[in-house]
């Protein structure tokens, strides 16, 4: 490669970039996927006499703030480091922001005046984290398991100030997935069976508790406390659920759902000595579930 | 963030302006119009945030959200009266235990009026004798599954099955509400049952439903006769000491006999109010237990 571009105001590390890899690893970039390949296509035949803008301007970016679950590659390979070899890989998502790169891909020339003002690095730098963006906090989440997981456990009531529906999703996806393991197509029932069933408990929680509740945090609640039934449709895989132990499973799991979700739902909405009133609704619910699996 | 944002902002505008001498090429790109817009504005989460015209239709799309919720919440307090509603759910679970207990056993309970609190009743936590809709509906909810698991042990399980014992016992449940509202009204009577009320007292009688549909599957006919005999038993002698007190003069409430015709029509509609119960009882289940 030619020179690097390194005389610009505030850079830190100056890469070298020449794409080789058209995809994405860590998605961070998604939605500049199609544009990255023109560009490495583009940049692959003209990398030597073309210093497109983009090639350099990556400074530690946002991997200072990514946190871990963007350090894929680790941080030393994105540590200013000069890849001068016109083949060497680099992490396409160090180099694009949506923003500007829409102008740049069809500025090839050599401006180093312009790469130093170019601007796209910089609202990637201020760009928050797409999972930030996205409001996916996997920490919380872990948490939310747990708390689901351990039904014996108080819990703490300012957990579910986030409606976070990415751990439900996941669940019921997961429930799904292992019905189909186990011969039985029931996509659409589970996902009929809980927004009938979110939308009933909605109303009840919002006519017994003083203060009222939102739809996104009981659809986050009653998806969390989904888990333990996944549990029981992948023993359903291994054995045939129905017989006295196949019942005596599902009940457990059925209490456990159910108290897990009355948990939730009391500490979060301060609803005192209503934990069974609220726990029978849900286990009529996990019950449809649990005849979705055993039948 | 901001800093770099401030600085960003600057230095795109001297980008925008030199990006003309030097390219070889054009911009056609919307993006360089963006930037020069969006060089006023710092840099939001996606870059399609950044278009004036974007935030416009936010704005716009919040303010259609929030007057779309706002006319669901006032058509739905014009249908469903949500605050009178609520008082009805204001239970907990020892009211419901023992509300249980007095609808499967009544004879017992001495003290059956509701207690006032200035002119309002308690609230069903605090006083058993109030009627509440926690216990009716979560009874007929269960009614349904029941009457389908019943239903399925006899092979004879469909899911519409399901929708059809619903509805129909729904619908039995809105001409029996709909027949005491008229009576009421035929009889004249002063009183101040509402047509929640009835409705809840209409719904207690699923409870004895319920018990009646397991034990005839646990222990099959003989089982199911018991105990739809006692249920409906008890539900009579509940609904005649609750409606006796709602229904009746305040003296024929209290036992002393007051001859005269109104009250003698009142105490026949209180008879015939609690008898119609038995008869549903044994009408919405016969047909489940085999």
């Amino acid at each position: 490669m030619g020179s690097p571009v390194s005389n610009r105001a505030g850079s830190r590390g100056d890469f070298l970039v020449n794409f080789r890899a058209p995809w994405n690893w860590t998605g961070k970039s998604r939605k500049n996927n199609s544009r990255q390949l023109v560009m490495s296509n583009f940049e692959q035949s003209e990398s030597d006499f073309y210093q497109s803008n983009y090639a350099t301007d990556i400074q530690d970016q946002g991997y200072s703030d990514s946190g871990a679950h963007k350090n894929l590659y680790g941080s030393q390979k994105c540590q200013g480091q000069e890849l001068p070899q016109p083949d060497a890989f680099v992490p396409l998502e160090m180099l694009s922001s949506s923003q500007s790169y829409i102008g740049q891909i069809l500025q090839p020339t050599y401006n180093p005046e312009f790469l130093s003002h170019s601007s796209y690095a910089d609202s990637f730098d201020e760009e928050p984290p797409l999972l930030e963006e996205l409001g996916i906090n996997f920490d919380h989440i872990w948490q939310k398991t747990l708390t689901v997981l351990n039904p014996i456990k108080p819990a703490d009531g300012s957990i579910m100030n986030e409606t976070d529906l990415t751990g439900p999703m996941v669940f019921c996806l997961a429930l799904g997935a292992t019905l189909l393991l186990a011969g039985k197509v029931h996509f659409g029932y589970v996902y009929g069976i809980s927004a009938v069933g979110c939308l009933g408990i909605h109303a009840l929680l919002n006519l017994m508790s003083i203060a009222g509740v939102s739809y996104g945090c009981v659809a986050s609640v009653l998806g969390y406390c989904l888990l333990p039934m996944v549990v029981l449709s992948s023993c359903a895989v291994f054995f045939s659920l129905q017989g006295i132990l196949g019942t005596s499973l599902a009940l457990i799991i059925i209490g456990w759902c159910s108290l897990s979700a009355s948990k939730i739902f009391i500490s979060a909405l301060a609803m005192e000595g209503q934990q069974l009133l609220v726990a029978y609704p849900c286990a009529l619910l996990y019950g449809l579930f649990a005849l979705l699996t055993v039948f | 963030m901001n800093p770099d944002g401030g600085a960003a902002s600057k230095r795109r505008l001297p980008a925008a302006s030199m990006a003309s001498p030097h390219q070889l090429f054009d911009d056609t790109s919307a993006g360089a119009l963006g930037r020069g817009y969006a060089a006023q504005q710092p840099p939001a989460a996606g870059s399609f945030l950044a278009e004036p015209v974007s935030s416009f239709a936010v704005a716009y799309g919040t303010t259609l959200a929030s007057q779309g919720k706002e006319i669901v919440d006032r058509n739905i307090d014009r249908f469903i009266p949500v605050t009178k509603l609520k008082y009805y759910f204001a239970v907990d679970t020892v009211y419901v235990g023992r509300k249980l207990g007095l609808l499967l056993f009544p004879f017992m309970h001495q003290d059956w009026q509701v207690r006032y609190q200035q002119d309002t009743p308690v609230a069903p936590r605090f006083d058993i004798n109030a009627p509440d809709l926690y216990i009716p509906v979560m009874a007929f909810i269960t009614y349904i599954l029941v009457a389908g698991l019943a239903l399925g042990t006899q092979n004879r399980f469909s899911p519409d099955i399901l929708g059809l014992q619903a509805s129909s016992a729904l619908a039995w449940l809105i001409v029996e509400v709909l027949a005491t509202l008229l009576s009421l009204y035929l009889v004249t009577v002063n009183t101040d049952l509402t047509t929640i009320d009835l409705v809840a007292f209409s719904g207690y009688k699923y409870v004895g439903m319920i018990v009646g549909i397991v034990s005839g599957l646990l222990f099959g006919k003989t089982g199911y006769y018991l105990l739809l005999s006692w249920c409906c038993l008890s539900i009579f002698v509940f609904m005649i000491r609750t409606l006796r007190l709602k229904i009746l003069s305040e003296a024929a409430a209290e036992g002393v006999l007051v001859r005269g015709a109104k009250n003698q029509l009142r105490m026949y509609l209180t008879m015939a109010i609690a008898a119609l119960q038995p008869l549903f009882m044994y009408w919405l289940t016969f047909h489940l237990v085999r």
